[in-house]
């Protein structure tokens, strides 16, 4: 077991029990809290997320936990957002109606373009030189979604074809944000998250 | 490049995986958790996990397995079928653990409810469940609680066609669990061709499945009775389908050759 521990923050809309076990079994330690004081005293904060914006938003809102995610985020304390918890990140979503989002990388979620949806297995490419993503380029993940990122390259670090590209890894800082499920992705999954929570845990 | 996908199918009768064959005769396999968790081990692209007999008697998900599956830390996305009654129990699977959930009994009795969860979890996350049959050059559409096939209502494929739901798992039912049962009319015969399909039922030889899988209207191929004869069967339809659209077969161990000293 490593010393590192990573915060999963609870909002009521997480995939939290897939996510848990995935870092435990990587051996991180894992705390689930909605709590900001039991939060803090973690390493890394994973914000997962399966369902629509706006309910997202509003549970965060509800928890008080937006200002505190955007003040960790100043302090420059890792956070991984993971699909929905990805585009939670950005500053504003255009599902349903136009929501604010927690405005921690700039850009705007918005509908795939030439799809409903996007469901299964794609791979990422590698858009942007970045130690924590360069392991997985090429390598194949679950997604799951129907909106995608789009905001300046600066913050673009992976893409995925579906057939145009789209943005599949954004990053900036300290903050990343991950469209796809490396929960659910298997032994490609495992190696990203690894790098990841070892790489920002540790920057 | 978006890859088509293998789905691995567990069928749960009693508390029980079951082998099933043409909806109607059933043979013990096991506990679920072992078959979910072999399904885990050899890389099927999804799990789906169908629990048959919630609906009928109006029980509701089994959350209970839910729970138990969850503890696993399956690492494959995992897709629920059974019980789903309203948008509150769809949104409590999800929490459970699953990725995505199937409505069947939905779509003939709350379709307001199939709306409802669509808006809550998204399109993606749902799949409408459609066994069917081709009879007298129509595709007819069985509701397993009533034992009878109707035409596709308008309604329904309009709800489909809406983008309420994601894909549609298209089950012969009556050739489920017979060797190269699948009929392919079931698929080029669909009334909305330019929805995502899941075949599934009586899927057990690889001509079928290149067949199916170079169909552009067919997103993934579903098996599940055919898993249960051999071990690493997903890895070894994969590597025999290596020229189709499928991410590859993996074989890998979490585990250490190395003792811990």
């Amino acid at each position: 077991m490593t010393c590192t521990t990573v915060g999963i923050v609870d909002y009521g809309m997480g995939n939290h029990t897939s996510v848990m076990h995935s870092f435990r079994d990587l051996d991180f330690r894992v705390r689930i809290s909605a709590d900001t004081k039991g939060l803090s005293s973690t390493d890394v904060l994973v914000l997962p997320g399966v369902g629509a914006f706006p309910s997202a938003m509003q549970a965060l809102h509800q928890r008080g936990l937006v200002g505190y995610l955007q003040e960790q985020a100043r302090e420059q304390r890792p956070i991984i957002g993971i699909c929905l918890g990805m585009q939670l990140l950005a500053s504003a979503s255009h599902e349903h109606h136009f929501t604010a989002g927690l405005d921690l990388i700039p850009g705007e979620v918005t509908h795939l373009t030439h799809s409903k949806w996007h469901i299964g297995w794609n791979t990422v490419e590698c858009v942007r030189q970045d130690p924590l993503l360069q392991a997985s380029d090429g390598e194949s993940f679950y997604f799951n979604h129907s909106f995608s990122y789009q905001g300046p390259a600066e913050y673009q670090v992976c893409v995925s074809r579906y057939p145009e590209p789209f943005t599949s890894v954004i990053r900036r800082g300290s903050v990343v944000g991950i469209q796809f499920h490396p929960e659910k992705s298997q032994a490609a999954g495992r190696k990203l998250l690894k790098n990841l929570v070892e790489g920002l845990g540790h920057a | 490049m978006l890859k088509k996908r293998v789905v691995g199918v567990v069928t749960i009768k009693n508390g029980w995986a079951v082998q099933s064959f043409g909806y109607r005769h059933y043979l013990p396999l096991g506990k679920p958790e072992c078959l979910v968790e072999n399904l885990d081990r050899w890389g099927a692209d999804e799990i789906l996990v169908q629990v048959i007999d919630r609906s009928a008697a109006n029980l509701g998900p089994d959350f209970e397995l839910l729970e138990r599956l969850g503890g696993l830390g399956l690492e494959t996305p995992l897709i629920y079928a059974g019980g789903i009654r309203s948008e509150s129990d769809g949104v409590k699977v999800i929490q459970l653990g699953a990725d995505r959930i199937v409505v069947d009994t939905l779509l003939h009795v709350d379709l307001s409810s199939v709306r409802q969860l669509s808006d809550r979890l998204g399109a993606q996350a749902l799949i409408a469940s459609m066994p069917l049959s081709y009879q007298e050059g129509t595709i007819k559409w069985f509701d397993y609680r009533q034992r009878m096939s109707t035409s596709t209502s308008l309604e329904i494929l309009n709800i489909i066609k809406s983008g309420v739901i994601s894909e549609v798992l298209v089950t012969d039912w009556m050739h489920e669990g017979k060797p190269s049962g699948f009929d392919k009319n079931l698929l080029s015969k669909f009334p909305l061709q330019d929805v995502p399909l899941i075949a599934f039922g009586g899927l057990n030889t690889i001509e079928q499945m290149a067949i199916l899988l170079q169909q552009s209207n067919v997103s993934a191929i579903a098996v599940g009775n055919f898993l249960s004869y051999k071990e690493h069967a997903i890895q070894k339809f994969k590597e025999q389908l290596a020229d189709m659209p499928l991410r590859l077969a993996g074989y890998e161990s979490k585990g250490s050759l190395l003792a811990d000293v």
